[in-house]
């Protein structure tokens, strides 16, 4: 009786094992999505060109800073590169996202809080993407503020949220 | 008698020696921790040293909006929490600016109370602020890469640190004594 459990224990062992054998060299379907995703595998991101706009400089650190960040988040790209990245250079398939200021408001969090309508800030950034040849990929104006609460830092937040939503859905 | 008392003596000189011999070590020993100590001394010791300061952005390892110690310890601007380090070190730093701005003396949670009090109080109560400085680093890391760093501190606490780094070697586009008049 045992031993004609036993045998049955190892017959139905060794065809769970048959069958799972095969599926382990084959790619996962996440692989095979990740494959897909990665169309254009990095980006580099440069720090914010003023111009001739006067903005303060934690409001253009905070701009490439929170860039950073929500371009990861996307997860659009195997590798962020920070400007200056030496491992960039590797990069075949390198795009490139620059900002540059067109316009800045710097509001009051006080006057916001306490009026309501009044000391709204407001960034606008041309957001420009172009491939490793120099071509051209998206080439928009976008507006980061903060109008009702909120310290005016939060400006910048609100901007990369958006220049992330467009790196996402943006066919590189 | 006069035997007795010489023997006497001896004993106790004896002893004393004795007493000597032993505790020796005692002292040897006693005295390298001492040695070490002074060893520890050598160690960077924090020279500007800031516990109330708010990293805004820009803490790898650390969340956005952090409370923490920020200090000049060797050549490098440390901010430390109690979970995690940055260090920064002066030689990598490109350009630091120092400005002043000001913050709500109520936020988080209590600011959202405030909103619910009748009659615009809430609104009052966003009138009370209090002055802070912010201090931006732009920096390099080992591979080049350009990173950003802000730090929220208690008025007047910005310039001594921002000195400080320039002294190590820190670039800084304005001059001290320029960010000073502008501030004013």
């Amino acid at each position: 009786m045992k031993t004609h459990a036993r045998t049955t224990v190892s017959v139905i062992f060794s065809i769970i094992f048959a069958c799972t054998v095969p599926l382990v060299g084959q790619p996962s379907p996440d692989d095979a999505k990740s494959a897909q995703k990665f169309s254009v595998s990095s980006i580099q991101i440069q720090p914010m060109d003023p111009g001739d706009v006067p903005i303060p400089p934690d409001f253009a650190v905070s701009v490439y800073e929170n860039l950073i960040v929500q371009v990861q988040k996307t997860g659009k790209f195997q590798h962020v590169y920070r400007s200056g990245d030496k491992a960039a250079a590797d990069a075949t398939d390198l795009v490139t996202l620059r900002t540059i200021a067109q316009s800045f408001n710097k509001g009051s969090q006080k006057k916001r809080e306490v009026t309501t309508v009044a000391g709204a800030t407001s960034i606008t950034l041309k957001v420009q993407i172009t491939d490793h040849t120099g071509q051209m990929l998206v080439d928009r104006d976008v507006q980061g503020k903060v109008r009702f609460f909120g310290e005016n830092l939060r400006a910048t937040y609100d901007f990369s949220k958006k220049v992330a939503t467009i790196v996402r859905d943006t066919t590189f | 008698m006069s035997l007795r008392n010489t023997v006497a003596k001896w004993s106790i000189w004896a002893r004393g020696l004795l007493l000597l011999i032993v505790s020796a070590p005692f002292f040897f020993f006693s005295a390298a921790p001492a040695r070490s100590k002074t060893s520890d001394a050598t160690q960077p010791v924090p020279t500007v040293v800031e516990p109330n300061a708010k990293l805004v952005i820009g803490g790898e390892a650390i969340k956005n909006n952090s409370m923490g110690t920020l200090s000049v310890v060797g050549s490098s601007l440390q901010f430390a929490t109690k979970k995690a380090t940055v260090d920064v070190p002066a030689t990598t730093i490109l350009d630091i600016f120092t400005n002043e701005d000001s913050r709500q003396d109520i936020t988080g949670a209590a600011k959202v109370v405030t909103m619910a009090i009748p009659y615009g109080g809430g609104r009052v109560l966003s009138l009370f602020s209090h002055g802070v400085d912010v201090l931006t680093l732009e920096f390099t890391d080992a591979n080049g890469g350009f990173h950003g760093v802000i730090y929220v501190l208690p008025q007047g606490q910005a310039a001594p640190i921002k000195k400080q780094l320039v002294a190590m070697g820190a670039k800084a586009s304005v001059p001290l004594e320029e960010a000073a008049q502008t501030n004013k």
